[in-house]
């Protein structure tokens, strides 16, 4: 059994290298001389000196591995290297931005982090002796600090002291974890992580990496990190998305809660239909009414290349159900409704945004695009015989629903 | 929790745009919904109750208030709930959801010194048939009857009760655990609650299949339930729970890029079936699970069966 949906905001959320080590930068964790390259060009105007690491920013993990992260020695070596790497995706993401960075020599790798642990319901201090790439060695080494109470410095010098820190280095280490603290306290982070954390013998330390995830429940009251995150978790996009198979995917589902749409999901999946996605509908949505939403997401449905079928299961009172099958029969009216003061004196929820609904296409092949519509309330009969016509299937029987979406997805149109 | 039917009732952020609806809802149970607090809203009248400007008003007005209500937006919910506890107020039900962490872990810190009870946060509710509704429950999928429900899903939890209603099985009790990652009272102290009270005779679990509640609920259900319980669990494909697993292993699974052999859904799974806890696909098939369940003898040596 897989998992179809993208882990939309796991993704979304962890910033990349150079913006993690920028905010390390602000709390005094110390990063090596670094720039950020966008093109090959700047790579001439590089201010500092060679040899150099060339990293590829994106968020998948093992860019060393295949290729991601090149030691260069000169300008030549350079812009070949960051050629390559603006070239090579890893786990399907292209870079867009290179780091830079002065070499280091250390003598020993330390792993640190924080994480929020759901289980334990408390932040956690983690920490390694032996950090960098050998994953099993770092694990065997690990050590752990349960933040029950609120954070205090002692709990660092725990935490560097379990991990058989002696002399000099407990202070340093436990400054550094304490910075990584203020940090994921202050800016709602998941995870805080540097791996390695350079150590050279005469005590000084360096953040060689550095890995971010924010909170996605909290990311927007940080609206300067929410610049940073993936742009494809676009702010400007009204709707949330649970995304399948959009290329391929047949089935498109509406519905007003998570809930219903992993219902509705699996029991679809289970019968081996392709789901292109799911657009979830809020109730108490800031600035859209939920008419308003149904008219959008029927839009973006449309713009699904393989859609076959539509199914839209919606929940709520009478008044919801009505104002639901109304928003449907207005919005397959064959023409631009016109501006007209006839539409306000209609009893609806919605407020137009003055927007011209988009004419159903004659060329378009999902001008009829049938619907499975499912609402169990409410005197629908008199939006149903607007549409009767056109193929939308009305049932409040969820299990008659998707008998009708399969078999709707399986017909050869 | 306690609660009884005429338990005095808050409801903060009522200006939340579904308040006044929700208010009327509950008011139109029976349930003792006394006021509602919203900042800037003091002396108006909303859903049919007089509206406060500080929790403290309304408590100073009406005396003790047992039960709270928060309709805050998400980054408001912490500050109302401080509120609601430095009043006085012993049992929140916290509706909103999307409420950051870190933000809960500080609640239910100052919780547990004030002996405070908190269900949710992304709760719907507390919902006894014919008697108190405390939340955002739609009342008329509900009957009285035999079912108890303990809910990890939002408002699919309405629409399967409404299958069960309208198969003649009406529900005992109904609680909404809330939908975020990190919540207050779990599928436990519920279970336990379903176990002794006399009117529930089936629990139904409504839960999602990559959650450590839903497991961790298998196997209390296996050691110390003796009612039967019938489970359903949205979200076997297409899953929304981010957080799975304690902090090492999820540490350890990012570092080696190892996705687990054996994926959270199907662990939880397995735990149901391992506690004997039948598990239906389809919601529909629910009320005739419910039905047998309700129907056998009621002496099952577990440990035998």
């Amino acid at each position: 059994m897989t998992d179809d949906t993208q882990h939309y905001s796991k993704l979304n959320m962890d910033l990349l290298e150079y913006q993690a080590k920028e905010l390390f930068q602000k709390v005094g964790i110390p990063i090596l001389p670094s720039q950020t390259i966008h093109d090959i060009g700047e790579l001439k105007r590089l201010h500092i000196p060679y040899p150099v690491v060339l990293k590829s920013q994106v968020r998948a993990g093992g860019r060393g591995k295949v290729g991601g992260i090149r030691f260069v020695e000169n300008t030549i070596d350079g812009i070949a290297a960051a050629s390559a790497i603006f070239n090579l995706p890893i786990s399907n993401e292209y870079p867009e931005v290179i780091l830079a960075e002065a070499h280091y020599d250390s003598q020993s790798e330390f792993f640190l982090a924080i994480v929020l642990d759901y289980q334990l319901q408390s932040p956690v201090l983690l920490g390694s002796s032996k950090g960098g790439m050998d994953v099993e060695t770092l694990l065997q080494n690990m050590e752990k600090v349960v933040l029950t109470d609120d954070f205090s410095a002692f709990h660092a010098r725990h935490l560097a002291v379990k991990m058989g820190l002696t002399g000099e280095l407990i202070a340093v280490v436990s400054d550094i974890v304490e910075k990584m603290y203020r940090l994921f306290l202050s800016a709602d982070l998941d995870i805080i992580e540097i791996n390695p954390l350079g150590v050279k013998n005469n005590g000084e330390v360096m953040a060689l990496d550095g890995k971010i995830a924010i909170n996605d429940s909290a990311i927007a009251r940080h609206p300067d990190l929410y610049l940073w995150t993936n742009h494809q978790l676009n702010f400007a996009d009204p709707l949330r998305w649970l995304k399948g198979d959009i290329k391929s995917g047949e089935i498109g589902l509406i519905c007003n809660s998570y809930g219903l749409a992993l219902s509705s999901w699996d029991l679809i999946r289970e019968q081996q239909g392709n789901l292109a996605g799911a657009l979830i509908l809020e109730d108490d949505h800031p600035n859209l009414f939920l008419v308003n939403q149904l008219e959008l997401a029927l839009d973006k449905m449309r713009e699904l290349p393989k859609l076959k079928v539509i199914f839209m299961n919606i929940l709520g009172t009478s008044e919801t159900s009505e104002t639901v099958a109304e928003a449907i029969a207005q919005y397959f009216q064959p023409a631009i409704l016109p501006k007209s003061d006839d539409r306000m004196t209609r009893p609806t929820g919605a407020i137009s945004l003055g927007r011209e609904r988009s004419p159903i296409k004659e060329n378009s092949h999902l001008e009829y695009v049938p619907i499975v519509i499912r609402l169990v309330k409410g005197n629908l009969e008199p939006f149903q015989e607007k549409v009767s016509a056109l193929p939308i299937y009305w049932n409040s029987s969820l299990e008659q629903c998707i008998a009708d979406v399969l078999s709707l997805a399986d017909s050869k149109n | 929790m306690k609660w009884q039917p005429d338990s005095k009732v808050l409801l903060q952020g009522i200006n939340h745009p579904l308040g006044a609806y929700y208010a009327t809802q509950m008011k139109d149970y029976g349930t003792q919904l006394v006021a509602g607090v919203s900042v800037g809203k003091g002396g108006e009248t909303l859903g049919d109750i007089p509206v406060f400007d500080l929790v403290e008003e309304a408590v100073h007005q009406f005396g003790i208030i047992d039960m709270t209500v928060i309709l805050n937006p998400a980054y408001e919910v912490l500050d109302a709930a401080l509120e609601a506890i430095a009043a006085g107020i012993k049992q929140l039900i916290i509706v909103s959801s999307g409420v950051p962490p870190l933000d809960m872990i500080s609640l239910l810190r100052k919780a547990e010194t004030s002996h405070t009870f908190i269900l949710g946060s992304g709760s719907q509710g507390l919902l006894i048939p014919d008697k108190l509704s405390v939340g955002t429950l739609d009342v008329s999928s509900y009957s009285h009857g035999k079912v108890g429900i303990i809910s990890h899903c939002d408002a699919l939890t309405d629409d399967i009760a409404r299958e069960l209603t309208q198969a003649g099985l009406g529900q005992s009790f109904v609680v909404s655990l809330g939908t975020d990652g990190l919540i207050g009272s779990n599928f436990e102290q519920w279970l336990q609650v379903l176990e002794e009270d006399e009117q529930t005779e089936v629990i139904l679990l409504l839960g999602q299949p990559n959650s450590n509640g839903e497991m961790k609920a298998a196997d209390y259900i296996a050691s110390a339930i003796e009612k039967p319980v019938i489970g359903y669990l949205a979200g076997r494909y297409a899953t929304l729970d981010k957080h799975f697993g304690d902090s090492t292993t999820i540490i350890a699974n990012q570092l080696s890029q190892v996705f687990p052999a054996i994926n959270s859904v199907q662990k939880t799974i397995i735990a149901f079936e391992n506690a004997k806890i039948p598990v239906t696909k389809k919601p529909w098939e629910l009320p005739s699970l419910i039905k047998t369940a309700l129907n056998k003898p009621k002496l099952v040596d577990k440990e035998n069966s």
